[in-house]
């Protein structure tokens, strides 16, 4: 069978939730001698980018879109497991510190962006609402995070997103940890303006901007 | 080349060409129609939305026999809550109807949730009689279904944004399903408590914002009221452009109510008994105001179209257009307002 039929069999195991279905192209791929790297990152993660996509115009719901992040969690499954038998480590592209802000509890959409950034191969570490700008910077120094993603739905808690930037300015950290915002009221330009790496619109867009941050 | 000058969907200043307001216009527009599925606004409608933007003068208005009603959503405590200025809400509804000549106002708590007020309904219902003594437009109760807090620990059911990133579907469906049960009691109770005490009716604020249980439940409470108080009116008005699929699998009068636009948002509201229906089309702050004004009147042309009851778009602060800025200059709201009326065919705000 070839790379590219397995690819699609990856999208379309993804984009259908079907675990069974995913779990054996990828078992397939591997007995036929392709990089189980290679197909999560061409193949089952493309699809959950569609169904973050499909999910956010309003044609998948919540439900289809966990049970897919629960399809790429078993097939990760599988490669973590391959990479240790060969001795390589495991592919974790990096570590990522995840909070709504202080005076916020909106925290539907900054969970479902936790969900797919996880199948993506980063570790991220989800601090919940309501977080004050110090917790996050501190809890991203323990942690060794390699990025600082922080959601805002209220333009009077976007203020908030431009107090981590100062802590991490203050503390030396700016330009080690990155730092990626959104949230309804965030634009490109505020993101510009008060010096965060990076602004994504929604799930699909801030797992992009998050690979971009760490390649 | 002229330029104008127009807004971002963040209320940022900007000049576009001739040119590029057109191409805004066409690409808010087929936004509009690749996600919902609604028709194109004709040449002639294009035409007029650019002829709006394009106007001079700060403020623009509608044409003289164009004018629509106005209500204000938790009205009676905008002054007192949001201005701070030390009034109690009867005086603020009578403020919202002979100063600021609104048609309707809402009378709402300060938590704005039919679950909170449960408990004090009686203080409540006493403010309301004295607020409809004292007024002479008519006075809805308003609230917001707020379906997260019937979750623990604020209340019996289990709560479903932790259940789903668990794999725990199914527990998190039925965790939905039982708090739309309790949240259809408690919105009937509070229903039969103002109407009782002279509530010309009731604003469903928000349907929707916990997604399409939360809808369901203001669905469901509405049909009770209805066919209990025949003469209550009831708005309902949304939470966002598409009703998010919290649950997925929910109907209503046969139809699934997850991602329904509000072409089709109408239809079950209408269903259910509704009076008037609040619009809303999410504001991208990311795009300009011809982007956002086009999407918007593409959305909700197709819902007047479809609608037999009056449609109110709800021009809020990052909602149908509107900038999402705390402050909305008027330039950008006149316009918006002059365009919803003109080329969506709203009835009323």
């Amino acid at each position: 069978m070839s790379k590219e039929t397995i690819l699609k069999e990856a999208i379309e195991a993804v984009k259908k939730c079907k675990e069974e279905e995913a779990v054996d192209v990828m078992n397939r791929a591997i007995a036929e001698g392709l990089d189980p790297v290679e197909v999560l990152s061409e193949g089952f993660s493309v699809g959950i980018r569609e169904v973050g996509d499909l999910f956010s115009r309003g044609q998948v719901f919540l439900p289809e879109l966990m049970l897919a992040a629960e399809v790429m969690k078993s097939v990760s499954a599988i490669v973590d497991e391959e990479m240790q038998k060969s001795g390589k480590d495991a592919d974790k592209k990096g570590v990522m510190v995840l909070a709504t802000v202080e005076g916020d509890v909106h925290d539907i959409g900054k969970g479902i962006v936790a969900s797919i950034i996880k199948t993506q191969g980063i570790d991220v570490i989800d601090l919940g609402r309501d977080v004050p700008a110090d917790t996050i910077v501190a809890k991203a120094e323990e942690l060794g995070a390699d990025i600082i993603g922080s959601s805002a739905l209220l333009t009077t808690t976007m203020g908030e997103q431009k107090k981590i930037e100062e802590i991490l300015e203050a503390k030396g950290l700016k330009g080690k940890m990155k730092t990626i915002v959104g949230g309804a009221p965030v634009t490109e330009r505020f993101a510009k303006r008060i010096g965060a790496d990076a602004y994504a619109e929604d799930a699909a867009e801030g797992v992009e901007k998050v690979l971009a941050l760490l390649a | 080349m002229k330029k104008y000058m127009t807004r971002m969907g963040d209320g940022y200043r900007v000049e576009l060409s001739e040119e590029e307001i057109w191409e805004d216009i066409k690409a808010g527009m087929e936004d509009a129609v690749s996600r919902g599925g609604v028709p194109e606004l004709s040449g002639e409608e294009q035409q007029k939305l650019f002829d709006i933007i394009t106007m001079p003068g700060t403020v623009v208005g509608v044409e003289f026999g164009k004018e629509v009603v106005m209500t204000s959503d938790s009205g009676a405590g905008k002054v007192g809550h949001l201005a701070g200025i030390q009034i109690d809400r009867i005086i603020g509804a009578q403020i919202h109807e002979r100063v600021c000549a609104n048609d309707s106002v809402d009378l709402g708590h300060i938590d704005y949730t039919y679950k909170a007020v449960k408990a004090v309904m009686h203080d409540e219902a006493a403010d309301m009689q004295h607020t409809v003594n004292n007024t002479v437009m008519p006075i809805l109760y308003g609230a917001m279904t707020n379906l997260g807090q019937y979750t623990k620990p604020d209340g019996p059911c289990d709560n479903w944004a932790e259940l789903l990133p668990q794999g725990k579907i199914k527990e998190a469906l039925a965790a939905q399903e039982e708090a739309v049960e309790h949240a259809v009691k408690d919105i009937v109770y509070i229903g039969d408590g103002m109407y009782e005490c002279g509530a010309d009716g009731m604003n469903f604020d928000t349907c929707g914002a916990s997604g399409d249980a939360d809808f369901l439940a203001a669905l469901k409470a509405v049909s009770i009221l209805r066919e209990k108080h025949p003469d209550m009116g009831v708005e309902m008005g949304m939470a966002g452009e598409f009703v998010l699929g919290m649950h997925g699998g929910l109907t209503f009068d046969g139809k699934r109510l997850a991602g329904m636009y509000p072409h089709e948002q109408v239809k079950v509201c209408e269903a259910a008994g509704a009076t008037i229906f609040g619009a809303v089309v999410n504001t991208n702050t990311n795009e300009s105001l011809p982007w956002n004004l086009a999407r918007v009147c593409t959305f909700l042309k197709a819902c007047t179209d479809a609608a037999t009851i009056p449609v109110h778009a709800n021009v809020g602060m990052g909602v149908c257009a509107i900038p999402m800025t705390d402050f909305p200059a008027i330039d950008a709201v006149s316009r918006i307002d002059k365009a919803l009326v003109e080329v969506a065919k709203v009835d009323g705000f």
